[in-house]
Parts: C-alpha cells; sequence; structure tokens
C-alpha cells in the first residue's frame, strides 16, 4: 500500500471503529472518510481478493447471501456486504471492515447497485459478475431498462476478462456482444409452446430485429425461452438449469437443479432464480452439486425479506415491494398460501418509495381479488392511491377497511379474523412499521433478516 | 349489460411504461357503473388498426427504444387513425402516445422520430433534464381539475386547432414555458399525466366513455350514465 492509502484505510478503520462503539452503526461514512482521502483506495482494499460482483434489478440481496452460503463450502473466508450498503462509499466499507486474512487468497461476494459497477471495475477486477435481471424500477430514479443495462455494461467494460454468469431467460442479457466469457443459467421446461408474454411487459423486442418475441415457456415476466419467429433470435444454451420445480408453498420452494434435488426455507419462483445464480456461481468455483444442495439445506433460518413478526397471536408476514415485477411475484406467491389469510398494503411515495405511485397500477392485484381474502387493510402516506387499487382490482368495499395511520394499522391488524396477515409496503413504510413495532416492543430496532 | 364498446389499446405491448394499463382498468370500472361491456384489444406491431372495429382507442407511453420501433410502425396505420379521429372516435393519448400523435418529437439523443401528424403539435427535446413531479390543471371550459405525475424530457408545443386539456396550476406542462398541459382535438384527449391519469381523474374517463357511447349509439338515452357521480380518488 501506499502512504496515502495507507492513511486512508487508517483513517476510515478508525471512523468505523468509533461508529459502532459509540454510535449505532453507520455504513457508509468511513467508506467516505476514506475515499476523500485516496479516491483509489478501493483499488488497494480490492487487490488481495478474488471479486464476484453482483448486480441486477431483482435479487441482489438473496443471490449474494446464497452465494455466500455456498461458497462457505469452499472458502473459510469470504467477504460480503451487508444490505444497503451496495454503493461505492458502502463497499470501500465492507473492505475496511474486513479482518485481515493470512494463507489462501480470499474471496468477496458483492452486492452492487446497477450504476456503481462501473465505481468498482475502475478499481477492481472482478473474476466474476452475475446478473440476476433487469426490470422497470422505480423509473422517477432509475430509467429505462435499457439505460440501466448500459450502466452496467459500462463497468464490465472495464473487466473484459472477467466471466459473466448472466440470466439466459432475460433476452436483455443476450442483447450485446461482449469480449468476456458468458455462462447462462436459466429454465428448462418439457412442455414447450408457442406465445408471447402478457400485453404489460417490458422488454419484449427482440435484440436483433426488433420484432415480438415470442417464448416457447414463461416463468414470469419477460424471463423464459424466447425466441424471435422473425429472424430466428433464441435463448443461448444453458449451462445451469432448473429442471423441474415440484412444489412452492409461500416459505420454501422445492427444485431440481440439472437434475440434483434442492430445496430452500424460502417461498417465491423468483427466488429459484437467485437460488440458481448462487448455484451457478458455485458450480463455476468448483463447488459440487451435492455441497450446494447441503449448503442450501443446512441453515433452515428464513432469510431475506420476508420477515414474520408475531401481534399479540398474528402471525404478521412483512414484505418490501418496490417494483411491480417483484410485487407481482410477492402477489403470486402469497396465493400458493392453503392457510386462510388477511391482506395488508401500505404505500409511500418518499424519494426512497419512488415519488410516483403509477406502479401499482402494473401490480397484477386483480389475482388478489380472486382469493377469497376475508380482510383487506390500505393504508399509509399514500393510502388513496392504493385504496382505489384495490376497489378497481374487485375488492369488495365489506371487505376493505381503510386506515391511513400506521399506528392505527398495528391495532387494526390485531382484529383481523385470520391468525395469517401479509403485510405488503414499500421502503419507508417498512421503516416506519418497524420502529413503531419496535417502539411497542414487538421486535428489535434495525431493518431485521 | 346493455351497451358494449370495443377499445384498441394501441401498441399496449410496447407502449405500456408507468402504469398506463391502468388507464384501461380505470375505464373499465367506470364502464361497468354505466352499464357498459369494454372489450379490450391490443393493436400492435404488424397489425392493421381497423377504424371501424373500435369504439375507443388508448395509446400509452413508452421506453425510447420501443417508442422509436412504434414511430416507423404506426405510419402503416397513420391513415385509420387520422380517419378514426377526424369522425370524431375518442382517444386518450399519454406521453409517448401524445407526441406521436403529433407531428414529431426529437428523443435524447436529439433525433426527429416522425409521428402521424393527425394532431397538430411537435415535441421538442430539452438537455440531460426532466420534468418530474406532481401535476395539477384546471380545464377553464368545464371547470375539471386534473391531478397526476409527469415525467418527460419532451417540451410539446400545440397547434392552433388544439386546446389544452388544462392550464397548469401546479407543475411544468406541455413545455414549462407557455402554462398549457396536454390538448383537446374533437374527442381526442392527450396528456403527459401519468398516475395514471383515469385513476385520479374518473371525470375524465366518464366523458371518454360518454363521448363513445353518443358516437356509437346515437339513439341511446344516456341520461343514467350521464349523471354518473364520479368520487374523488385522489
Amino acid at each position: 500500500m501506499t502512504l496515502r492509502s495507507t492513511v486512508a484505510a487508517f483513517a476510515g478503520r478508525s471512523s468505523y471503529w468509533f461508529l459502532h462503539t459509540f454510535m449505532k452503526g453507520g455504513s457508509s461514512l468511513p467508506g467516505k472518510i476514506t475515499t476523500k482521502i485516496d479516491p483509489e483506495i478501493l483499488k488497494h482494499l480490492g487487490q488481495n481478493y478474488d471479486v464476484i460482483v453482483i448486480t441486477g434489478t431483482n435479487g441482489k440481496t438473496l443471490t449474494t447471501a446464497l452465494t455466500v452460503r455456498v461458497l462457505k463450502q469452499k472458502y473459510s473466508s469470504i467477504l460480503t456486504n451487508p444490505t444497503g450498503s451496495n454503493m461505492e462509499q458502502g463497499i470501500v466499507t465492507t473492505f475496511l471492515r474486513a479482518p485481515k486474512v493470512k494463507g489462501a487468497r480470499p474471496i468477496a461476494v458483492l452486492e452492487v447497485d446497477e450504476a456503481n459497477v462501473i465505481k468498482v471495475t475502475k478499481y477492481i477486477k472482478p473474476k466474476a459478475f452475475v446478473f440476476t435481471n433487469i426490470f422497470r424500477d422505480q423509473m422517477d430514479r432509475y430509467g429505462e431498462i435499457y439505460t440501466t443495462y448500459q450502466k452496467i455494461i459500462d463497468g464490465v467494460a472495464l473487466a473484459p476478462e472477467a466471466t459473466i454468469i448472466a440470466n439466459g431467460d432475460a433476452p436483455i442479457f443476450h442483447s450485446k456482444n461482449l469480449p468476456n466469457p458468458i455462462i447462462y443459467y436459466g429454465f428448462k421446461q418439457q412442455d414447450e409452446t408457442d406465445m408471447k408474454a402478457k400485453p404489460n411487459t417490458d422488454g419484449v423486442l427482440c435484440p436483433n430485429c426488433q420484432h415480438i418475441l415470442h417464448y416457447r415457456y414463461l416463468t414470469y415476466s419477460n424471463l423464459g425461452k424466447y425466441f424471435c419467429p422473425n429472424c430466428g433470435y433464441k435463448r443461448p444454451e444453458l449451462k445451469f438449469a432448473v429442471t423441474k420445480v415440484s412444489d412452492l408453498t409461500p416459505t420454501s420452494s422445492t427444485f431440481e437443479v440439472d437434475g440434483h434435488p434442492m430445496k430452500i426455507e424460502i417461498g417465491g419462483l423468483y427466488n429459484i432464480y437467485n437460488a440458481l445464480a448462487a448455484y451457478a456461481v458455485g458450480r463455476f468455483l468448483g463447488v459440487t452439486a451435492e455441497q450446494i444442495d447441503a449448503a442450501f439445506s443446512e441453515d433452515k433460518k428464513v432469510f431475506g425479506r420476508q420477515e414474520v413478526i408475531n401481534l399479540d397471536g398474528k402471525q404478521v408476514t412483512l414484505i418490501l415491494v418496490k417494483n411491480p415485477v417483484g410485487l407481482n411475484q410477492v402477489l403470486d406467491m402469497i396465493a400458493t398460501d392453503k392457510k386462510p389469510f388477511s391482506f395488508v398494503g401500505l404505500l409511500n411515495a418518499n424519494y426512497a418509495d419512488g415519488i410516483d405511485t403509477s406502479w401499482i397500477w402494473d401490480g397484477n392485484f386483480e389475482k388478489l381479488a380472486q382469493l377469497n381474502i376475508p380482510a383487506y387493510i390500505t393504508g399509509g402516506e399514500r393510502y388513496k392511491d392504493i385504496t382505489f387499487r384495490l376497489k378497481v382490482a374487485g375488492v369488495p368495499d365489506d371487505k376493505h377497511q381503510v386506515v391511513p395511520e400506521l399506528k392505527d394499522v398495528v391495532e387494526k391488524i390485531k382484529t383481523l379474523p385470520t391468525e395469517h396477515v401479509y403485510v405488503l409496503a414499500t421502503y419507508t413504510a417498512v421503516l416506519q412499521l418497524r420502529k413503531l413495532l419496535a417502539d411497542q416492543g414487538y421486535i428489535k430496532e434495525g431493518m431485521g433478516a | 349489460m346493455t351497451y358494449e364498446l370495443n377499445v384498441a389499446h394501441l401498441y399496449g405491448d410496447l407502449m405500456n411504461t408507468y402504469g398506463d394499463v391502468g388507464n384501461i382498468l380505470a375505464l373499465n370500472y367506470y364502464a361497468k357503473q354505466m352499464d357498459v361491456k369494454l372489450n379490450v384489444h391490443v393493436v400492435s406491431l404488424d397489425e392493421d388498426f381497423e377504424a371501424d372495429k373500435y369504439d375507443l382507442a388508448f395509446f400509452g407511453g413508452g421506453q425510447d427504444f420501443e417508442q422509436v420501433i412504434v414511430s416507423k410502425d404506426i405510419q402503416t396505420k397513420k391513415r385509420a387513425l387520422t380517419a378514426f379521429i377526424e369522425d370524431g372516435g375518442p382517444v386518450l393519448a399519454i406521453c409517448g402516445g401524445f407526441q406521436l400523435l403529433g407531428h414529431y418529437y426529437v428523443d435524447a439523443k436529439g433525433d426527429k422520430i416522425p409521428g402521424i401528424g393527425a394532431l397538430d403539435h411537435y415535441t421538442l427535446s430539452q438537455d440531460n433534464h426532466r420534468f418530474i413531479g406532481d401535476i395539477v390543471i384546471k380545464n377553464e371550459e368545464t371547470g375539471e381539475t386534473y391531478h397526476g405525475f409527469e415525467n418527460h424530457q419532451g417540451r410539446t408545443f400545440l397547434g392552433k386547432d388544439e386546446r389544452p386539456l388544462g392550464n397548469v396550476i401546479q407543475g411544468k406542462g406541455n413545455n414549462g414555458e407557455d402554462g398549457t398541459e396536454g390538448a383537446i382535438y374533437k374527442n381526442v384527449y392527450c396528456s403527459y399525466f401519468h398516475g395514471p391519469i383515469l385513476t385520479r381523474n374518473g371525470n375524465l374517463a366518464k366523458r371518454l366513455l360518454v363521448a363513445a357511447l353518443k358516437r356509437s349509439y346515437p339513439d341511446a338515452d344516456l341520461a343514467k350514465q350521464e349523471a354518473l357521480p364520479i368520487a374523488a380518488t385522489f
């Protein structure tokens, strides 16, 4: 290390220690201090690591967590960043915080925000990139899917030797010629047909000739075995594939990867993609399928973005929703619940939620209205928007209570007719609700699982 | 249901950003209350727009890439769409749909993309800036106030035969200069509003549905439909 980097790293590490000892956390400030003193600090901090960068719209956090779990089968020490620290400063902090490693070259598995990939690759040449998916996100902040992908690609261009491990079912990941070696993962189904994606789906144009893509099968949104009837463009060969989905419940998924049975303790088809991505990284780095299965099943703890809170006997599952594809996957997932449940939708429109609430209209709440749910509550700062959304979806007024204030929502939940309650909430609504519940002693402070 | 209306959802598979499909859902919601069954058809690339088949058309906004593809294809529908509009066919066009009904728009890269010129407006770009935020406008003729969310790079300037959908009370509107938002020409309503527009402004949904009913059922007594009360949703 240069003297400057040493000073910078020392200053950053000291501030991390200070923040954690005397304050309540602080994940990006040490990174800020360090990069201020030495803008190239990431180069010095990262050069001793094999780095895996995980990026995409949805699934970054869980894919990162699962990948870490898989790689633990082979590596004794793995560095990773906590959720929410996926921008440059948070990544610098992650390296600063790392204990000194002796012996084998350590590995770092980093979740990186799409626009921050280039800020990382400017200094670090990763061993591999993982692309989960690119979907329509909060458009007042992120812009269009093609712009987002271009940002990622601009970052990848600085690391042309890194292997890309990409979701092969996403047409956008097969739309550019890149010098990097590429491995695709996806779903292989037996039943094939000829269909189009649902009309309200993003990214359905052939990257080659701009005709509408057709599919042999679709998993969700625009993911599946696509082909272009006009020019013959089609999904690339998959190296790793989910070959069977045996059982989907809101809390677990049973499936096969390349014929190996696997189970993860989290619901949602989209999370099988995340597990598959982790599997692909594991296999790429020499972890066996048996070891990966063991990694998935040895830790039964529920993780990810679903948190179950006991509210005076009500089992409340709190789920963060932030964009239409994620929301639709959550709606599909709770539809697999065999037990009766009530539904609560909390909508805010602060900067972190996206200030435009239009996206809720891309959510398939019509599906919800068909599930025979006995009670609904809508609330949050934009309760009027989510209330009308459910009304239009066909939710009957006599089962639907409008409760704007979250503190009143908490009380109303206790009176719901079912033991089981799903709460879908946007980012700041989750924070506000957790704060309320923490103040009342139902949960501990912090962002949770 | 006593009445039936066929809705053309123009390029519904490509022009569907920002929850614009909510306009179709809101139309359907109010149509049911007006004793009207809506049949919605997506009319997309390489398909004809059969003007006689439809009672109402909706044209939403899209991403830049999709919009360029649509701008080429829509030229093949130009004649039929223009005839529909001139004949008083009701249309709701949002954002990119609004732009493509006009003469042209200049996209973020500075390319001039042709529209179909069925309406007399044109759209320029602005450098590295978008109009983003909540917007409120008022239509001086009807006294109706509309609420929405705007998010557009284009700056649209209306032609002499067009009236604005409303005058800007809060927000930027068509171009941030002349205080207009959207356009009205015959039974065509254009706007930059997301939200989507019809979910927050049920009175406009009703206006479109009544216009479509009057045109397709000229002898019907629509007093009940015209009297439908619209509850505030925003």
